[in-house]
């Protein structure tokens, strides 16, 4: 399960990354979106893994960390996920209005060479 | 009492300058009389010093300034930074007078005193500082108003020239003086004066005596434009007169040598500093000299002539023993008056008859005999003809040159270096003389009838000459004791025993002088004409070093910095990234290459519903990532796989929050890109990416970027998760989330409560965001090859026109009634859904953030479903309030538990019993979750409105041709 | 608690509220948002003195020098803090300065040049504010988005095709930037349990072996955010034409940009690999000395080579951040204390530039270099935005040409670390430390590498002297009819006010330096802030 888990994270940051580096702006959109769900996982899996665990305190008085799975890293995903779209969405409308403006979807406003 | 008068000859100057500036422009006369009290109560107060230094003894003032970094504005006044101060205002006085009549009303009066007063002030500061920190404070603004004079008639490019480069190279001197200081600094253990100068041994012993020494050289040669970097002085002869009088003779260029005179105790008697100075000094002496006699210009002539006088006292420093010593600054004084007298003639000569140029001037001496004669005194002086001040410090000089003082080629040949220098100054002095009084007047008459020039301003000419003469005569009786002064406060207990008489019997020295005056009059009598029709100077004439200076400042401070700056830089962004990856891949990986990484931990077990469920996520990354340049919606819809997978990924490992927040962001990401794709050219596989190696080599190297990225993060997550937990600050939120945090969700606890101060950061970059989106898009034009209605529109559109009957977008409205009819039906289930998901959000899955994004979802389905204008005339949102609101909700919420005095964002919760819902939990945090709904919605909304909003200015787009900027007033903000 | 204490928050909560309620009031009522926005940014500016006195006021030497103040009230380390001691206190002040002065100018022409200016700028404060204060790794990464956000927004406030271009750059290396800030703080938290920066700094001497070369890990990767955040070469290529594609207003503001990547490292290398770190002490100090020195170079030959005014000022950006980045590698106190000099009067005096660079570009005759940058900035066609960018403001005041030629040559001196402005003392006080790392009379050797960074400093002001002198010529003693520039009061005014500030600092030089000292002298007491955060024991107290 870690494993699989670190696998996906890897590829998924591989292919973001790669996207990142092409020419066009919609690669690089693409590429970050990728690149943040690689983020979201990795920061995730630094709680370690936890399975099958109750999403909510029970009733019962006691409540043992240990029956828990690490509250923390989700609520920083939280977070991230939400700063995330935030910027996603504003690199797109950069990126359209750049579009309009240099007539070119290119990351530089023109071909390069 | 006497600090105060320090203080005094310091501030006054400065003042003053200021004052001139708030004069009415046209106040030559009042500005004039301001700089003469000044530059008189300067004098006076130097005067009335006198017996506070002739003792021996030296008047302090220490005003703290940074203490803790041994910087301190002290004031020293000993002999000899009296004599120079008594020469800095004397001349200057004499200077402020010539000047009320060298200026024409039509200059800027005004600023040329304050630069004038400023120049004079921070020069009195050069030689009264005691602190050698604060020397090189005064030492900077010399060169600046140096420059700002120089330029002062900054409409010639002469004077432009001449300001810059004076400045970058004394600048440069500078610099490199403040970090020789430094270094004298670290050696001594402070920068005060008198603590620097008690420490000569352990500074010439030091190991790093040399760097200091080179630095300090450095500054003093550049300031006293000695070889090689003479060649800024002649081309400084651009500023008026009166300035090339003051800075040329008494003040700038004197300042270098007054500060090797300075740390002549503490430097010199070592081979570098004689072998530098020898040289620096000779080589300057000679060729100063030798340039000087091809001048045409009567101001170029003295500049050369003052290269050289300057050599002359370097030479004479450099020799290290005391009686040099006393000769240099001798010299020092002796140069100032009659350089300055000749400058102040020449600006009469140029004044009067209209020209500078010694090939134009002749016989002026039938118009105006006494400035000639004046002259005529001056230029012997320049000479040394005896009966003159120049004669006796020449004197000692050539006495001082006979002797061995270290047994190098350099000592050799310094006696026949001051003999040929001598020769040539009389050549040129005859040739000044001879070129413009003596003679016939010339066949083309002056540019203007010449006469003498108001008494005045010959006055200050004659003072000085006449100084010349009576040192020349009566040296012990006249300036004797003040030299003494001077002398012993540099050498102290090696003052030598000197004689200043006219007469000391047929020497060595003697003989030399008259050598000189022989072979220069020879010299002048062999060459003369030839010199008088030269263009410029055979041999050494040819190596103009002042452009050789600019070729450098050009090469290096322009061409190799643009070299530099393309090389090392880049303005692409794929570099950038490149770049940026590789950094952090270096980051991570150094640690671990370096001391190894264990994976050694604890594995749960392999479960195959995971790992196939993630080969498909895998599959739509890579994919995705593929397509992405030509097939922009199957990315679209690969990338939205890989989310997914995700969202389940967090439902699995038991996060239902996050899987619910990445559901809703998911859908709103794709709305966002599907209506952002229309706006994006339409591309082939046609056009295809340039082959060829390099090209192949690029993507090979991103790959190879990108692959070892994901080893990398794989490494990272995977070494992590197999090793134990640390004990972590979240076990006390899971502890504390019911018992004093009132919530059974944790992970809602915490964003809306433990860690709420970090929602209200997120929300607020959500609200930024989407003003920055609506900001943005208001100036949006669409590029021209995208105004063009999408393809399957226009099909419609042209089956409508085909039929009478049909209205144009009928057939769109008919496919879409359905859907549309189900989702303004829809529009009250959503409402109440993001209510109940809001509402439970304390307790179990859910929570303001979702129900926000529902809530807007919910919106969007309406523009969907019935288009904006439809939208717009039933329901107006406007979302700018909806975010405003939202903040200042979660805002104030957390600022009411301030005014509880509890510490900012503290929340109180009770239970209370709601109809229908039941025992729900109200706590205060639910207020600031209802901010961060508020805010989502407005956000989500305006941003999504903000795109889909496009479609309709496509219209207006299309009528401005060529897609230019669109019209702005929208009525949907 | 008192309500001293609750000043704390006040440079986080006054422009957030703020900004949140200009967003209220109508897009039309310019006067109205003006009002609102400078009244909060004086209000910041007191609040930020009254705290730093507070900060100022902790004896030397007593057992905390910092105050804490938990958000929330739960204690520290598990939720969130905000900390001040004197160097968040001194970054708080000069944001405020600095706001100030960019918020007048602003308020001539620029702030009514697009939609919600006065928002985005309070938000952009207000993040400055808690990245200055928060001492919680990922609270920290917030408030870096909050006032990224805002800057994405004032960098791309009036539009045009030079801006949009720079600015989808400047978003997209931001956004990736980001993006390694989580992957390090979360790696940092999966091994060592915390997010506090005192809690950490407690915990990282227990570290077992393998966790430690994780957290290296994580750490060096989060030093790579901050380092592209201080624009250090070669991460920092986006900072020039992101900056000098900006409004004036809004480039004087970035100039604290960048001071805030260095104000972390500064903060985080000393409070974490200082001395008590033992394995890790002095941890990524060589990187830091060596990528500022590289930066050093690199901007100062791009210094030589601007031609536009524009350029020439994010250049001086880069070069204040190099050598504050070299200075922090270096890392002993005594240079510290001559940087954090350095940083206030270089970032006044940037600040000063970018906002002097538009009055002079009126002063320009046509055909001048920077007419060909803005041609290339507004594109081709005039474009109704650009036109309503360049309404003419302002009227032709006497002596205006003059003003500007004294601010401009007074600005020259700072860049330059020319007497008689603070640059110099700036200069002398990072040199003099460096030279002398023991105090004055410090026999030690000098290593190599000390004397290429005096080198490298000494130098690039001579470049930046060169460079300016240059443009200066060309703009004001070259012309023979200069044209008069129109300019208003509300332009001129802050300019004079960051320079005179400059010059105040040159007078003062002995109270500030006395404040910089004991700032890295606390800096360099990891152990006292610890105290503060966690031991809970109010600041003033002796030791026991």
């Amino acid at each position: 399960m870690e494993l699989t888990l670190a696998l996906a994270i890897g590829v998924l940051t591989g292919s973001g990354v790669w996207l990142v580096l092409r020419p066009r702006t919609y690669q690089l959109v693409i590429g970050l979106s990728l690149l943040s769900y690689a983020v979201n996982l990795f920061i995730l899996s630094m709680g370690r893994l936890r399975g099958a665990a109750a999403p909510v305190l029970g009733a019962d008085g006691n409540w043992n960390p240990a029956d828990y799975a690490d509250p923390l890293p989700q609520a920083l995903v939280l977070t991230a996920i939400v700063i995330g779209f935030a910027t996603t969405a504003l690199l797109l409308v950069v990126l359209l209005v750049a579009r309009g403006l240099t007539r070119s979807d290119h990351v530089d406003g023109r071909e390069s060479r | 009492m006497e600090f105060y008068a320090l203080l005094l000859i310091i501030g006054l100057p400065f003042l003053a300058g200021m004052t001139a500036v708030l004069l009415p422009s046209d106040s030559r006369a009042p500005a004039t009389w301001l700089a003469g009290l000044t530059t008189a109560a300067c004098l006076a107060s130097t005067i009335w010093l006198y017996p506070a230094v002739s003792s021996g003894g030296a008047v302090r003032h220490r005003i703290e300034w940074v203490p803790s970094l041994g910087l301190d504005f002290t004031l020293r006044m000993d002999g000899f930074a009296w004599i120079f101060t008594f020469l800095i205002t004397g001349i200057g006085l004499l200077v402020v007078i010539y000047t009320r009549y060298y200026i024409s009303p039509e200059d800027p009066v005004r600023r040329f005193y304050l630069f004038f007063l400023g120049f004079m002030g921070s020069m009195l500061g050069v030689v009264l500082s005691g602190n050698l920190i604060l020397l090189v404070v005064f030492w900077e603004l010399t060169s600046i108003f140096s420059f700002l004079l120089i330029g002062y008639w900054h409409h010639n490019q002469a004077a432009r020239d001449g300001a810059r480069m004076a400045l970058t190279i004394t600048a440069m001197g500078g610099l490199a003086l403040l970090a020789g200081v430094l270094v004298v600094g670290h050696i001594v253990g402070s920068y005060d004066l008198e603590v620097v100068l008690a420490s000569g041994d352990t500074i010439r012993d030091h190991p790093l005596y040399v760097t200091a020494l080179l630095l300090i050289l450095l500054g003093a040669l550049t300031k006293s434009a000695q070889f090689p970097f003479h060649f800024w002085l002649p081309n400084a002869m651009a500023a008026p007169t009166p300035v090339s009088a003051f800075l040329h003779s008494a003040t700038l260029v004197k300042a270098g040598v007054f500060l090797l005179a300075r740390l002549w105790p503490v430097l010199s008697g070592t081979p570098e500093w004689f072998t530098i100075l020898g040289l620096a000094g000779m080589a300057s002496l000679v060729l100063g000299a030798y340039l000087a006699m091809f001048q045409q210009d009567l101001k170029g002539l003295l500049a050369y002539s003052t290269i050289s006088h300057l050599g002359l006292i370097t030479l004479l420093l450099s020799l290290g023993s005391p009686l040099a010593a006393v000769a240099a600054i001798f010299h020092m004084l002796n140069h100032a008056t009659f350089k300055a007298s000749l400058f102040m003639a020449a600006g009469i000569i140029d004044h009067e008859a209209g020209t500078r140029d010694l090939r134009r001037l002749s016989g002026l001496f039938r118009y105006m005999p006494i400035t000639g004669t004046l002259v005529m005194v001056a230029s012997a002086a320049m000479a040394g003809v005896p009966l003159l001040n120049g004669f006796l410090s020449k004197e000692m000089f050539f006495a001082e040159a006979i002797e061995t003082h270290a047994d190098s080629w350099v000592d050799t040949i310094a006696p026949y270096a001051a003999v040929l220098g001598s020769a040539l100054a009389v050549t040129y002095s005859i040739r000044l003389i001879h070129s413009i009084f003596l003679g016939a007047p010339p066949p083309e008459s002056f540019p203007r009838e010449p006469h003498e020039p108001p008494f005045w301003m010959r006055f200050p000419v004659g003072f000085l000459v006449i100084a010349c003469l009576v040192v020349g005569i009566f040296p012990g009786l006249t300036i004797g004791p003040f030299l003494h002064v001077a002398v012993s406060s540099v050498l102290g207990a090696e003052t030598p025993e000197y004689s200043l008489a006219v007469w000391h019997g047929f020497t060595l020295a003697l003989g030399m002088s008259v050598i000189a005056l022989i072979a220069g009059t020879l010299l002048y009598l062999v060459a003369g004409d030839y010199l008088e029709r030269s263009e410029s100077a055979p041999i050494f004439g040819r190596i103009q070093g002042q452009r050789l200076f600019e070729r450098a400042t050009v090469a290096v401070s322009w061409r190799w910095a643009r070299l530099i700056e393309e090389v090392l830089g880049t303005r692409r962004l794929q570099p950038q990234m490149r770049l940026l990856v590789a950094a952090a891949i270096a980051a991570g990986a150094i640690p671990v290459v370096a001391s190894g990484l264990g994976f050694a931990g604890s594995v749960g077990e392999f479960d195959f519903a995971f790992a196939g469920l993630w080969c498909v996520g895998m599959v739509c990354a890579v994919a995705a990532a593929h397509q992405a340049k030509f097939h922009r919606l199957a990315a679209l819809a690969l990338l939205g796989g890989t989310g997914l997978v995700t969202c389940v990924t967090f439902v699995w490992l038991s996060a239902p929050d996050l899987a619910a927040t990445q559901l809703v962001v998911e859908i709103v990401t794709t709305v966002l890109i599907l209506l952002g794709l229309r706006w994006l050219p339409k591309r082939s596989e046609s056009l295809v990416d340039p082959e060829g190696l390099a090209a192949r080599m690029r993507r090979l190297r991103d790959l190879s970027l990108a692959v070892v990225a994901g080893v990398g993060m794989t490494a990272l997550s995977y070494a992590v998760l197999v090793s134990a937990a640390p004990e972590s600050i979240a076990d006390f939120f899971v502890e504390k989330a019911y018992s004093e945090g009132g919530g059974r969700n944790v992970v809602n606890v915490i964003l809306v409560d433990f860690r709420g101060f970090d929602t209200m950061g997120e929300i607020t970059v959500l609200g930024i965001v989407a003003v920055t989106i609506f900001a943005l898009l208001r100036r949006f034009r669409p590029a021209p090859d995208t105004i063009e209605r999408p393809e399957q529109q226009r099909i419609q559109r042209s089956y409508d026109e085909a039929d009478p009957d049909r209205e144009a977008g009928a057939t769109a409205a008919e496919y879409l009634y359905v859907p549309s009819v189900i989702m303004q039906w829809m529009f009250p289930v959503v409402i109440v859904l993001a209510a109940y998901l809001f509402l439970r959000g304390h307790d179990a899955p859910g929570g303001g953030f979702v129900a926000g994004v529902a809530m807007a979802a919910g919106f969007i389905l309406q523009y969907m479903a019935a288009g904006t204008i439809w939208v717009e005339d039933r329901l107006r949102i406007l979302p700018v309030l909806w975010i405003g609101g939202g903040l200042l909700i979660a805002a104030l919420c957390g600022t009411a538990s301030v005014l509880l005095g509890d510490p900012f964002l503290t929340s109180y919760f009770r239970y209370v019993d709601l109809p229908i819902l039941g025992k729900m939990p109200l706590a205060s945090a639910t207020v600031f979750d209802l901010g961060v709904f508020t805010l989502v919605v407005g956000a989500t909304v305006l941003i999504l409105i903000a795109i889909a909003h496009q479609s309709i200015r496509r219209l207006r787009a299309a009528r401005l041709e060529g897609g230019r900027q669109v019209e702005e007033q929208q009525q949907w903000s | 608690m008192a309500w001293s204490q609750h000043l704390i928050i006040v440079p986080i909560l006054l422009p957030m509220i703020a900004g949140a309620a200009l967003l209220l009031i109508d897009e039309t009522s310019h006067a109205l948002k003006a009002l609102v926005s400078l009244a909060s940014t004086i209000l910041l500016l007191v609040a930020g003195m009254v705290l730093m006195r507070m900060a100022a006021d902790v004896p030397d030497g007593s057992e905390a020098l910092s105050f804490s103040y938990a958000v929330a009230n739960w204690p520290a380390p598990f939720a969130i803090v905000l900390v001040l001691d004197r160097l968040s206190a001194l970054m708080l002040v000069l944001t405020a300065i600095l706001g100030l002065a960019a918020l007048t100018f602003s308020l001539a022409r620029w702030h009514r040049a697009g939609p919600h200016f006065h928002s985005l700028f309070q938000f952009l404060l207000m993040g400055l504010g808690g990245a200055f204060l928060t001492g919680d790794l990922f609270n920290l990464f917030v408030f870096f988005e909050v006032t990224l956000a805002a800057s994405y927004g004032l960098l791309l406030h009036g539009s045009g095709v030079f801006r949009v271009r720079s600015g989808l750059h400047y978003i997209s290396i931001n956004l990736a930037a980001s993006l390694l800030f989580l992957v390090g703080v979360s790696l940092i938290y999966g091994v060592t349990g915390t997010l506090n920066m005192a809690d950490l700094a407690d915990r990282l001497p227990g570290l077992a072996d393998d966790d430690r070369v994780l957290f290296q890990a994580g750490a060096a990767i989060l030093g790579i955010a901050f380092l592209v955040k201080a624009a250090m070469w070669p991460l920092g290529f986006w900072l020039t034409p992101a900056y000098m594609a900006a409004a004036a207003p809004v480039g004087a503001i970035f100039v604290i940009l960048t001071k805030v990547g260095v104000y972390v490292l500064l903060r985080l290398t000393l409070l974490l690999f200082g001395s008590p770190a033992g394995e890790l002490t002095g941890f990524g100090g060589v990187a830091l000395l060596w990528g500022g020195i590289a930066t050093i170079v690199f901007a100062t030959a791009g210094v030589l080579a601007s031609q536009a005014l524009g350029r020439l000022a994010g250049y001086s950006v880069l070069i204040s951040a190099g050598t504050l980045l070299a200075a922090v590698g270096m890392g002993d106190a005594s240079v510290v204390s001559g940087a954090l000099f350095y940083l206030v009067s270089s970032t006044l005096s940037t600040a000063a530039l970018f906002l002097l660079i538009e009055l002079v570009e009126r002063a320009r005759e046509p055909g001048a270099d920077l007419l060909a940058v803005t041609m290339e900035a507004y594109g081709e066609e005039g474009e109704e935005s650009e036109e309503r960018e360049d309404e003419e403001v302002g009227v032709v005041m006497p002596g205006a040409l003059a003003v500007l030629g004294v601010a401009f040559g007074c600005i020259a001196l700072l860049l330059a670390g020319m007497p008689p402005l603070s640059g110099f003392v700036a200069k002398f006080a990072m040199l003099t430390g460096m030279l002398n790392l023991d105090g004055m009379g410090d026999p030690s050797e000098i290593p190599g590498r000390t004397w290429l960074l005096v080198a490298l400093v000494i130098l690039s002001g001579l470049a930046a002297l060169i460079a300016m002198m240059r443009t200066g010529i060309r703009t004001f003693w070259a012309p023979l009819q200069p044209v008069l520039p129109r300019v208003l009061v509300v332009e001129v005014a802050p300019i004079l006010v960051l320079i005179g500030l400059c010059l105040a600092m040159t007078v003062g030089a002995g109270t500030i330096v006395s404040y910089t000292d004991a700032t890295a002298r606390s800096l360099h007491d990891p152990a006292s802030y610890i105290r503060g955060v966690l031991g809970g024991s109010a600041p003033g107290q002796a030791p026991p």
